[in-house]
């Protein structure tokens, strides 16, 4: 019980903005897992290309941001931190992707010549 | 007089020397991709859940940008700027549907 009164009283709790930023912002890292489950082909579109990689840069800054700012917000660094690690995963799974395009290609092209 | 204005800016506990700045002027960078959506995409490729999801997160981090320290008017104006945007984004969605609406009831 002590627990729970001192998360509803905190300078950070649920009473505050503090909290409620980075419950928005966990859209963003669920919305990115949701994804994971579509094939790569889909991260390849340019926009979501270009978004992921934007992601990545823009969860490593708010970690940073998150850490420095007063309060400090805890909250929002685990946010971040999951969403910069589901970005990074879709990246990989981006590159990856690349490299099988080009063998399909060339396999493609090899086919198409014999 | 220029330089020492510059030179605020710059020595200021949300200035370019720090976290405080970049985040925010890093996420412009998200509402500007949404305006060019505005101009360059239909409104039925709009999805509801995303662009509600930025018109409300963009109100409450306005609010969080001035009881943080350093109080940061650019977080505050990126803020407020995602709520504008994500809200136009949600009134061509909404207006686009009662025009398809009404069109197909003229059919009937």
């Amino acid at each position: 019980m002590e627990i729970l009164r001192g998360f509803w009283n905190s300078p950070i709790g649920p009473k505050t903005t503090h909290f409620w930023g980075p419950v928005f912002n966990w859209s963003i890292p669920i919305a990115a897992l949701l994804d994971t489950k579509k094939p790569p082909e889909m991260i390849s579109g340019n926009m979501t290309a270009g978004l992921q990689k934007f992601m990545c840069g823009y969860s490593a800054l708010f970690m940073r941001f998150a850490w420095m700012v007063q309060p400090r917000n805890l909250h929002l660094l685990v946010c971040h931190a999951s969403n910069e690690t589901v970005q990074l995963y879709q990246l990989s799974r981006w590159i990856k992707a690349q490299e099988y395009f080009l063998k399909k290609e060339e396999a493609e092209t090899q086919g198409s010549k014999d | 007089m220029a330089f020492s204005k510059f030179q605020a800016f710059y020595n200021h506990p949300a200035g370019p020397k720090t976290i405080h700045f970049w985040a925010p002027t890093f996420k412009w960078a998200l509402n500007i991709a949404n305006v060019v959506d505005i101009s360059t995409k239909p409104a039925e490729t709009v999805s509801y859940p995303q662009q509600a999801a930025l018109a409300c997160s963009g109100l409450i981090w306005a609010k969080y940008s001035t009881v943080i320290t350093p109080k940061n008017w650019n977080l505050l104006g990126v803020s407020f700027a995602m709520f504008a945007t994500a809200s136009y984004q949600l009134s061509r969605k909404i207006q686009h549907e009662f025009t398809n609406a009404s069109t197909v009831a003229k059919e009937y």
